[in-house]
């Protein structure tokens, strides 16, 4: 990054203050009325440049695009879902910056956490895509039901389909961000036999889509992707099912607390044996850390406090596409699976792809041996 | 006679509802226009599959729809479990129990009284503490898929423990200063119905618990649970043919605090919505007591020998009653069924004989309530549209 990239990003939050925030405090006040002192809110900026991938120099520059974020409105529809990506966000990070963050953030409409109700909320949408026309950020949860002209899901006084109301969104809109798997891929209502005909908005919307897959995706991935598009004004770079790079540029198996065991061929054989106790490699029991490109082993969940693997159950591979077809049985290892996201994606980084094929020789070994020898047993 | 068509949101989703009557409610249809199909995945899926599917039927109470196939499976196939494993399934089950009574409370009961949205701010609080609880041994939350026939998949250590019990003690204590204490003193409460009589939404007076998990105690049996089509994609669900009220209040009508709020105001709004915040209480003092008697050196899980068979398992989620059946065939799913309490609820009859628990308390009273005394069941449309 060049300072001609800097001072573009200036620019662009120099422009952005211009226009009229959404109340009378700044974030500054906000944050400071709940307890956060300007410290904490730049150690936050860090942590967060740190996460985005980006050099340090950058944490001012993300504490000030913070600081504006309210300039920028975001509209947040619920299509086919189970709202768990809502649940995500709304449990955010600590000490709970993001989600003031996320909370000042301009959110027009959000069906679950806004504070208007039936007419006023649809009002309130309305009125965001007409205002706002080509400025406000779109985030979609949910896979959008296609079959029968989409009828499985009506939304709306008008009974509008979640398909026609996605399109009709997304022409306004400035970026268009798939919050989750359902949106990003379609989820588990794609899922065999997908009897509602879902599919993911960027198969039915023509425009970039960035995709912040995962079931659910971490709150941090979330918020990250939109403070980067207030930031840049652009979308982040990406692998290629489009998702950024800065959170799944890595597998889960990487970073993975139990990878020293892969690495020594201590696992699991089965639940609740001497290997389970120890904290040993789950892979035997059907985890696909080795097939799944996300950042949990590094950011976790809840307040940084867990994630699926530390509690003993492996990795499901939640953030890939098609995973609940592909990646199934979910607690029987899979030996012989095609690296999906790696193998067609030739700039997923040289680095990784060199890790996968030394990685991937060892899961053949292991899984020629668990071939003689039943996990099972 | 006038016939209108409200769109109720805000309640995980989207219902709809049409009311004949002018100012005052004479009948009212509840449909809901959402369908997702899990039950069709499931089948013909390895049985251990239906634990990661089933719990994204709903992001707000994956735990509970996990904890009721892990049981549904559990009784088909006649597995066993520690104590340990039994405790730490309660702690995750009761503590997303509690913290969606409060996010029901304040997010989406609230703003139809007082638009503040300060209110959502404290439900968040709670709601990230109470996650991280659950994270400590689930591992993640929502979503996980850390309970297996036979137990669990964690093993927490004593430090792990430690952490529990303090945070527990933490929200506890700070449940009781900001939301309602044991004597049920809540000033949010006085707030909310400070222009809202207590006395409207008065329904069935048919109560009825499936469950028997946390300290609850079931007064129904599964069998006489039935399923029809109604005009929308939901399903109705009777009991022995009759329409019933799950939830808080029919699990707590025992409990001395919440029968003096009974005796006065009937099955009201106020004394639903009273036994749906002071259960969150209940809840607490009973984990806080249940984590003291985890026995660590226990195993965490108990492999069971798997054969076909059919298990029903009916536990008790958020928002009451929750029933899971499935048939194993080949150690294959050969069949799968699911009703959520929201259908219980709030099913939609035409017999003006037999309505709902929703229908009926929403008929008769002013329009103007009706927003609220909907949202008093708390609704899940996201279950609704399994």
């Amino acid at each position: 990054m060049n300072e001609a990239t800097i001072a573009k990003i200036k620019e662009r939050l120099a422009s952005l203050r211009k226009l009229p925030g959404i109340g009378e405090k700044s974030v500054a006040q906000v944050l400071e009325e709940h307890g956060f002192t300007r410290r904490d809110f730049l150690k936050w900026s860090a942590a967060m440049a740190v996460m985005l991938g980006l050099p340090t120099k950058f944490s001012p520059l993300i504490a000030e695009a913070a600081e504006v974020s309210d300039r920028l409105p975001v509209v947040w529809l619920h299509l086919a879902e189970c709202t768990g990506c809502s649940e995500s966000l709304i449990r955010n990070d600590s000490p709970t910056i993001d989600n003031i963050i996320f909370n000042f953030i301009n959110l027009q409409y959000h069906d679950t956490i806004m504070a208007a109700a039936g007419w006023q909320a649809e009002e309130n949408y309305e009125e965001a895509l007409e205002k706002f026309a080509g400025r406000f950020v779109l985030c979609v949860e949910g896979g959008v039901p296609t079959k029968d002209g989409g009828e499985f899901l009506t939304i709306g006084p008008n009974a509008e389909t979640g398909l026609e109301k996605l399109k009709r969104t997304a022409a306004k809109a400035a970026a268009v961000i798939s919050v989750g798997t359902c949106s990003s891929f379609g989820g588990i209502q794609a899922a065999a036999p997908n009897p509602t005909g879902v599919k993911g908005v960027y198969q039915v919307i023509n425009k970039p889509v960035i995709n912040v897959p995962g079931c659910p995706p971490s709150a941090k991935n979330i918020v990250g992707t939109i403070l980067y598009v207030i930031l840049f004004g652009a979308l982040p770079a990406v692998d290629n099912f489009n998702r950024p790079k800065f959170a799944y540029g890595l597998r889960i198996h990487d970073l993975c607390e139990r990878r020293g065991h892969f690495d020594a061929g201590e696992f699991v054989e089965q639940f609740g044996d001497n290997g389970a106790e120890n904290g040993f490699c789950l892979y035997k029991v059907g985890c696909k850390g080795p097939y799944t490109f996300n950042n949990c082993s590094r950011e976790r969940f809840n307040q940084h406090t867990s994630w699926p693997v530390q509690a003993g159950h492996g990795c499901i591979g939640c953030s890939e596409p098609d995973f609940w077809d592909s990646m199934a049985p979910y607690e029987e290892p899979l030996a012989n699976h095609k690296f999906a996201s790696a193998s067609v994606d030739a700039t997923a980084d040289k680095v990784g792809a060199t890790i996968l094929t030394v990685a991937g020789v060892a899961i053949v070994a292991h899984a020629a041996l668990s071939a003689i020898k039943n996990p099972k047993e | 006679m006038k016939i209108t068509k409200k769109i109720v949101n805000k309640i995980e989703g989207e219902a709809s509802l049409k009311i004949y009557g002018d100012k005052k409610v004479d009948f009212v249809e509840i449909e809901f226009w959402q369908y997702r199909g899990i039950e069709n995945y499931l089948i013909n899926r390895p049985i251990m599959d239906a634990l990661v599917i089933n719990p994204r039927i709903c992001g707000i109470c994956g735990h509970s729809h996990l904890f009721a196939t892990v049981k549904a499976i559990e009784n088909a196939v006649n597995a066993k479990i520690s104590k340990k494993a039994k405790i730490l399934r309660d702690i995750t089950v009761g503590l997303e129990i509690v913290e969606n009574h409060i996010k029901w409370f304040y997010i989406t009961l609230f703003p139809t009284q007082i638009k503040d949205k300060k209110y959502i701010f404290k439900a968040n609080k709670f709601a990230t503490l109470i996650s991280k609880a659950i994270a400590l041994i689930a591992g993640q939350y929502p979503h996980n898929s850390y309970m297996i026939p036979g137990g669990v998949t964690c093993d927490p250590t004593n430090l792990e423990i430690i952490k529990l019990k303090d945070l527990l003690q933490k929200i506890y204590e700070k449940y009781q200063e900001e939301i309602i204490d044991l004597n049920m003193n809540s000033n949010d409460l006085r707030v909310f119905f400070e222009n809202l009589p207590r006395d409207i939404g008065k329904s069935v007076n048919r109560f009825l618990v499936l469950g028997n998990n946390l300290f609850f105690k079931k007064n129904g049996d599964v069998s006489l649970v039935k399923e029809e089509k109604n005009t929308s994609l939901s399903k109705n669900v009777l009991y022995n043919n009759l329409f019933v009220e799950v939830g808080p209040l029919a699990r707590n009508i025992e409990n001395q605090n919440i029968k003096k709020i009974y005796d006065k105001y009937k099955d009201s709004i106020y004394t639903r919505i009273i036994a749906r915040i002071y259960e969150g209480l209940l809840i607490l003092k009973y984990l806080i007591k249940k984590v003291k008697e985890i026995d660590i050196c226990e195993p965490s899980y108990i492999k069971p020998e798997i054969y076909d068979g059919t298990g029903i398992s009916a536990i008790e989620a958020p928002r009451g009653s929750l029933v899971h059946e499935i048939k194993i065939k080949n150690e294959k799913i050969a069949n799968y069924n699911i009703i959520v309490p929201t259908q219980f609820n709030l099913s939609s009859s035409q017999d003006k004989n037999n309505l709902s628990a929703a229908q009926t308390a929403m008929i008769g009273e002013k329009k103007e309530y009706l927003d609220t005394i909907f949202k008093c069941f708390d609704i899940c449309a996201v279950c609704v549209s399994h």
